[in-house]
């Protein structure tokens, strides 16, 4: 006996059958055909199937007869060997034929017809995808959209349209809408939108600015304003239509030049196309005006024009191009050529003194200008402070006191002086000091040419006598007096500029003083002289590329620009003459 | 003429039979575009002249800001796109070749659009939603180019429910087998015999990891009874165990295949739905606060 061939049949109600038959042959025949030896009625089969055989080892060797193959343990093959000990399952049409072996150690081949429907629940087509251990992507993805909006769409608007226009309750979650940090100064708004945004769809307008900025004014009269803007290309032209379309203002409105959320830090200074728009062609269209055109500092800039005193009995300040060469009559005679020259008096003076007296080798800038405390300019000459250690005012000698005049009294001079005069000599000093006044060397107050006759007053007032020397007198009237000296610490109003950043510059790089022996020479560098380093913005040659910002200020005022300010406390400057 | 048309037309449609896939599609038609396009951005980004420096809300950052939410939105209408077949040059497949090249052309868009302003913020929040979603497309190009000839090697020509048939033939085996086993053995075929390959997590799926399972741990029983058992009923169940081992290990490494080649889908789809809520979040704020 070689197979002992079991079938399992089910009944209707589900009790099965179990009917064994032995086979002597070692080889089985298995198909439709009802001459098998293992008939299937099953019309997916072959008329003759398979073979079984029983090898002599004791493996059953299985081999697809017809045209096609069976399944062993689920995988589709043509011929397999299979060890009874362990076992196989075959599979036939709808028949499943389990290979074992009976304990007796008959090879046991069991036969059963397949339940259709046996595994119900199981889908393998979505077993094998994800979609067993995922969450479904239709549920994620609207869970996530919904996130998102209610989140950063529902929540800002309703908490916007609900909490009022007061810019101080602030809306929820709408910094959420912030493109990037505010500006240092406007930092204080960073959670407070509405302070800007007042009304939704509404681009920023200019009044939101103003609120704060009451003191921005008005660059000009807006029809000015309005007259002086160059059409701009065509390219510009179709943005300004589409901008208002969508309902910006503009051009010329605030936020046009002063762009926000650009990253914390100082606030950008404004570009300098910004101004060449109007200014690079001005003339053309504002005909009248006294501007020169201008659209960059090293290309299209017209010449400085400081203010200065041209008559200096009215003190008037006059607005005078660098072109026109023009002279300062500011009341004072002073020759800085005189003063500044290593090998002359002044010089010599300024070592006999010495450090104690806060000089070094001969006379510096330093030694008479002093600058002021931010650094910006200076601050104006002060006769006491600054030129009175070599041109002494003493007058008179009481025991070891020296009587001294008073700096800018004349009613107190001639009094002085006209006490003095009755019987006084004047006083040799007791201090040695070069110069050509003493034939001996020694210096002493001098406080007249010899001129006989005339009193102590009328000869100090004289050209060469103590006040003379640098001032010029009033003609002879009722009252002695002389000329007023006008300083101008600021001479252009309309720019602004910083001594301080230039400090590792000389003085001389910019100003000739040693060259200059008079002092009706304007020492102010011209336009070429500023050019050797401040070129305009774009420039890639310059030194320090200036845009019109640098020294320019949108806003009328007397302050520093916007870019010059920041960071520090900058005091407006007061542009009353010094007397 | 007519005769030579319709010759020209017959030869056309040939040309349209031969497989070509959608990245190479004629010669590489969509690429050629996308580059081009994403050149121009690059130039007209180093042209335009945005002070005081590149924004979104200049009008070049408009510009690019318009291109970029129509591109995400014809981008996802690929979802709606693939549910209608159509032959030609407007096929599936060159709006799919499109889909891939325009959707990496996107990245350089977007990206200028940013004008590299990013911060904790929901237009942010778009931008890398926005990423993520071509993240995972490209991830995606990379499996479907790269693993279904790992899949189809591992599958030696089985169906995926002829792997489910082939288990269930072992395991009824096994059933019959383990009959005459103690029940410390019994106990452990049948925790075998319950192990379901479908119910492992993501992870175990992704990895291809499963260690300790309950068909390693029977067979690692049956061993430690000796090289040759003394019982032929545990040989048995033992040499069944390891047909069931090899049997599971192979859908295994058909179920990571799969799911690799699906996986990105499940990040894509609903990223691209938060991406298009994020968009809209990103629009409407910036003209509610404008």
């Amino acid at each position: 006996m070689a197979f002992r061939i079991r079938t399992i049949e089910s009944t209707a109600d589900g009790r099965k059958i179990v009917r064994d038959r032995d086979a002597a042959s070692a080889e089985l025949t298995l198909g439709r055909a009802a001459e098998n030896d293992i008939h299937l009625a099953d019309l997916a089969l072959d008329a003759h199937h398979a073979r079984l055989k029983l090898e002599p080892g004791g493996r059953v060797a299985v081999e697809a007869a017809g045209k096609l193959g069976f399944t062993l343990d689920g995988s589709t093959s043509r011929s397999a060997s299979i060890d009874p000990a362990i076992g196989a399952e075959l599979g036939f049409g709808s028949h499943r034929l389990g290979v074992s072996r009976d304990p007796d150690g008959v090879t046991l081949l069991t036969l059963q017809r397949i339940e259709v429907g046996a595994e119900e629940g199981f889908d393998p087509k979505r077993s094998f995808t994800l979609a067993k251990v995922m969450p479904s992507r239709r549920m994620m993805a609207w869970l996530l959209a919904a996130l998102i909006l209610g989140l950063f769409l529902a929540i800002p608007i309703a908490s916007n349209l609900t909490s009022g226009a007061d810019p101080k309750i602030r809306s929820i979650s709408d910094s959420s809408w912030s493109p990037g940090p505010l500006s240092a100064s406007h930092h204080g708004l960073e959670n407070s939108c509405k302070s800007c945004h007042v009304k939704p769809f509404e681009s920023v307008r200019d009044s939101s600015c103003k609120a704060c900025h009451t003191n921005a004014h008005d660059h000009a009269q807006p029809a000015r304003l309005a007259g002086a803007r160059a059409v701009p290309p065509l390219g510009e032209r179709l943005l300004q239509t589409v901008a208002h379309g969508f309902g910006k203002p503009g051009p010329g409105a605030c936020v046009d030049c002063h762009t926000e959320h650009e990253g914390s830090g100082k606030m950008e200074p404004t570009q300098q196309k910004f101004c060449a728009d109007c200014h690079g062609t001005l003339k053309d269209r504002l005909v009248d005006t006294k501007l020169g055109n201008a659209a960059d500092f090293g290309t299209l800039h017209p010449q400085f024009t400081p203010r200065i005193v041209t008559d200096a009995r009215s003190r008037k300040l006059t607005a005078v191009s660098l072109d026109a060469r023009p002279r300062e009559d500011n009341g004072l005679t002073f020759p800085h050529k005189l003063h500044l020259d290593p090998r002359g008096g002044a010089a010599k003076m300024a070592m006999n003194l010495g450090k104690q007296a806060g000089f070094g080798k001969g006379l510096t800038c330093s030694n008479c200008h002093q600058p002021t405390e931010d650094g910006v300019r200076f601050k104006p000459v002060n006769m006491v402070r600054d030129c009175e250690s070599c041109h002494s005012l003493a007058f008179d000698k009481v025991g070891s006191t020296f009587r001294t005049l008073r700096h800018g009294d004349i009613d107190q001079m001639v009094a002085d002086l006209r006490a003095s005069d009755h019987g006084a000599v004047p006083i040799i000093s007791a201090r040695r000091r070069p110069g050509d006044y003493a034939s001996g060397g020694t210096y002493y107050a001098n406080f007249a040419v010899p001129n006989v006759g005339l009193s102590s007053v009328e000869r100090a007032l004289a050209r060469g006598g103590v006040c003379g020397e640098c001032h010029t007198a009033l003609p002879g009237g009722v009252k002695p007096g002389v000329v007023p000296v006008t300083q101008v610490s600021r001479f252009m109003a309309g720019g602004w500029f910083d001594h301080k950043p230039h400090i590792q510059e000389k003085c001389s790089t910019c100003h000739a003083a040693e060259k200059s022996a008079s002092s009706s020479d304007l020492l102010l560098p011209d336009i070429k002289q500023c050019r050797t380093c401040h070129l305009g913005e774009d420039s890639t040659k310059a030194e320090v590329p200036s845009g019109c910002a640098m020294c320019h200020a949108y806003h009328p005022s007397p302050m520093a620009p916007k870019q010059d300010r920041d960071g520090r406390k900058q005091l407006a400057i007061d542009l009353k003459p010094e007397d | 003429m007519p005769g030579t048309s319709r010759k020209a037309a017959q030869i056309e449609r040939r040309v349209s039979i031969d497989h070509e896939g959608f990245l190479r599609l004629a010669g590489f038609r969509w690429l050629k575009i996308a580059l081009v396009f994403s050149l121009a951005a690059i130039l007209g980004y180093i042209i335009a002249d945005v002070q005081p420096r590149p924004n979104g809300g200049s009008w070049y950052g408009y510009t690019l800001g318009t291109i970029g939410a129509g591109l995400i939105v014809w981008l996802a209408l690929l979802g709606v796109r693939k549910r209608a077949m159509t032959p030609g040059g407007w096929s599936l497949k060159a709006w799919t070749s499109a889909h891939v090249y325009l959707g990496l052309a996107l990245i350089v868009v977007a990206t200028l659009h940013t004008g590299f302003q990013l911060g904790w913020n929901v237009h942010t929040l778009a931008y890398l939603l926005m990423l993520v979603v071509i993240g995972s497309g490209v991830f995606g190009i990379v499996v479907y180019s790269t693993l279904p000839t790992a899949l189809s090697a591992n599958r030696e020509e089985m169906t995926e429910s002829q792997m489910v048939e082939g288990i269930a033939a072992v395991d009824r085996q096994l059933h019959d087998a383990a009959q005459p086993l103690s029940m410390t053995y019994s106990d452990l075929v049948l925790a075998a015999l319950n192990e379901d390959p479908f119910r492992q997590g993501l992870w175990r799926r992704l990895s291809g990891k499963y260690r300790g399972g309950a068909t390693e741990l029977a067979i690692a029983a049956c061993e430690s009874a000796g090289p040759i058992p003394a019982d032929p009923a545990i040989a048995r169940v033992e040499a069944l165990l390891r047909r069931r081992k090899a049997q599971l290990d192979r859908m295994r490494r058909h179920l990571r295949l799969k799911a690799l080649l699906e996986v990105w889908l499940y990040v894509h789809v609903p990223v691209t739905i938060a991406l298009l809520a994020a968009l809209t979040a990103h629009v409407i704020s910036v003209f509610y606060y404008w």
